[in-house]
């Protein structure tokens, strides 16, 4: 029943942003991608793209995205034990779509097709990831004309819906996120600060997802994640350009199955982050690549190498 | 729009407030599951691969070849510090690495319950042994298969632990060794393990817990006792028998983990 009324709810906000016209801002020039949450590396890319809704300064946007994450595994029982080549892609449909004067509604569509390799060959896993609806309320804002530094606050807090397929049998030795979903209602809180100085911005996001039993009795650890990005922004005509470059990162705590904390599923890991986002007219084009600066995933049993993200938005 | 902003907010309640039954472990779990124990043999930290060569502290190289040895009499203790003994019939099994079926032991019948660890002995105890050749059941003749062949006379016995192989040291060059531990004359040498559960194995009507065994076949000649093969190839009784399955035999197996699905 919560799926559906979920799906009406998705299908009525995106209706009701398409007829929107009250707040039709242009600014998705200095949009900024992020993509630091997008796996969970120990439980979160079960969320798929679960937190891209932070991208977007005062942006509303339809558009597609795509992310590659690589990551190597291992069942680190032993102490020669074969590491395995994890990919991991999302094409992400994500919108953010302007509700009331200062509030805005984040949706997060995601479709996996993920494959690694095993003792027994390739495995795939392909389908519909957990959708996340998020809303986010701008709690303070300067006026961009009386100061030269101006501030943004933003706070705001959403769900998670289990719409993405989660298998107890992946959640074994190997990796336990090779997952669709995390099978669960999930929570999130997320805030959004952004001080711009003439050019230059710095776009600051934390946010916190809160993960629930599923049905099997397995539950993803909690994720915190933080993200810091300075941007420059440049523009003539109609045409902008923001180059990016930032740090990012994410803290899980452990899983748990039937009330029982796992070993080796808590992990934290740190990213450094370069990317670039064009504009033309009411087009923007992004892309972006974080690489690991230090990391300790489930018990060092996985590694990220990298991450990769492009999209192509439209402004609504 | 403030219609939707409300059927967010109604959503978003709806689901906090009815999605929020944790179930915590039912500690009155009735009925009963079964249990399994994975016995995945190691060479020291490494996973055991026959015919590969490992390097012993005293410098000897060996390359196993053939490793079986004797888990008999399980008992399982819960949480709550009862036990379960599965029952003696059914409790005798070979472990053969070149079997793969025969290192995952499925224990049926199993009271459900939260379990914490697990006793087990290695080789056959004095008891069964004492039943005579008639109280032996088909135990005996599982035993002496050419497959298992963890026999030797009726008088000398079961052989508890098999371990062969090749060792290449000082004077020889992948010369077979041959272990073979059990009775001693009159010393029965039959050892036992207690290995503690990491987390507990949930065992339920739905949920069928695998106990991860670590066994650390180097361990048996190369723990508290070392056997040195340049001393001689052969090793099938006397002291060195005894301390191996005194000192070494007893400590080779480690509860690496659980899966409780």
């Amino acid at each position: 029943m919560r799926k559906i009324l979920f799906f009406l709810l998705l299908s009525v906000a995106t209706q009701a942003a398409v007829k929107d016209t009250i707040a039709k801002y242009h600014f998705s020039r200095y949009a900024i991608l992020d993509d630091d949450d997008d796996c969970d590396a120990c439980g979160c890319s079960a969320s798929g793209g679960s937190m891209g809704f932070a991208s977007m300064l005062n942006t509303n946007f339809v558009g597609v995205r795509y992310l590659n994450q690589q990551y190597k595994s291992s069942d680190g029982l032993y102490s020669n034990s074969a590491w395995y080549t994890e990919n991991f892609n999302t094409l992400q449909l994500w919108a953010r779509i302007p509700v009331l004067k200062n509030i805005q509604v984040s949706v997060l569509v995601p479709y996996h097709f993920h494959s690694r390799d095993t003792k027994t060959g390739n495995q795939r896993l392909e389908g519909f990831g957990d959708v996340t609806v998020l809303a986010m309320y701008r709690v303070y804002q300067t006026h961009r004309d009386s100061t030269i530094v101006t501030h943004t606050l933003q706070l705001g807090g959403g769900i998670k819906a289990p719409t993405g397929k989660f298998n107890e049998t992946n959640s074994g030795s190997l990796n336990p996120s090779f997952q669709a979903g995390t099978g669960s209602w999930d929570y999130l809180l997320a805030s959004e600060y952004i001080l711009r100085r003439k050019q230059f911005g710095l776009n600051t996001t934390l946010n916190y997802i809160m993960k629930y039993e599923n049905e099997r009795a397995y539950r993803f650890g909690n994720q915190f994640n933080y993200a810091a990005t300075l941007f420059y922004l440049h523009e003539k005509n109609s045409f902008s350009m923001a180059p990016q470059i930032g740090l990012a990162g994410e803290v899980y705590a452990s899983n748990f199955q039937h009330g029982q904390e796992l070993v080796n599923t808590s992990g934290d890991i740190l990213f450094s982050k370069i990317g670039v986002e064009m504009g033309k007219d009411k087009w923007s084009f992004g892309v972006n690549t974080m690489l690991p600066i230090r990391q300790n995933l489930a018990g060092g049993n996985v590694q990220s190498q990298y991450r990769l993200a492009v999209n192509l938005n439209y402004s609504l | 729009m403030k219609k939707i902003f409300l059927a967010v907010l109604a959503i978003s309640t709806i689901a906090l407030t009815s999605c929020s039954n944790d179930s915590k472990d039912d500690t009155t779990a009735t009925g009963n599951g079964s249990l399994k124990l994975e016995f995945d043999n190691v060479y020291g930290a490494a996973d055991l691969a026959l015919n590969t060569e490992y390097t012993n502290s005293n410098g000897e190289k060996v390359k196993p070849n053939n490793v079986i040895y004797i888990i008999s009499n399980v008992v399982l203790t819960k949480a709550d510090g009862s036990t379960y003994t599965v029952p003696k019939s059914s409790s005798y099994f070979f472990v053969n690495e070149t079997d793969e079926a025969s290192t995952l032991i499925t224990l049926p019948n199993i009271p459900a319950g939260d379990y914490t660890k697990v006793k087990f002995g290695i080789g056959v105890d004095q008891a069964q042994y004492d039943a005579g050749a008639d109280g032996q059941g088909d135990l005996w003749t599982t035993a002496a298969l050419p497959s298992l062949g963890m026999t030797w006379s009726w008088a000398s016995g079961y052989k508890f632990v098999k371990f062969e192989g090749t060792v290449t040291s000082t004077t020889h060059t992948d010369a077979p060794y041959k272990v073979h531990t059990g009775k001693t004359g009159s010393i029965y040498n039959y050892a036992e393990a207690t290995l503690d559960f990491p987390n507990n194995a949930l065992v339920r009507t739905n949920i069928t817990p695998q106990v991860h065994i670590m066994a650390d076949v180097k361990k048996i000649i190369d723990g508290t006792t070392v056997i040195n093969f340049e001393e001689g190839l052969d090793v099938m009784g006397g002291t060195k028998v005894q301390q191996i399955m005194a000192n070494n035999v007893p400590t080779m197996f480690e509860a690496h983990h659980v899966h409780n699905d």
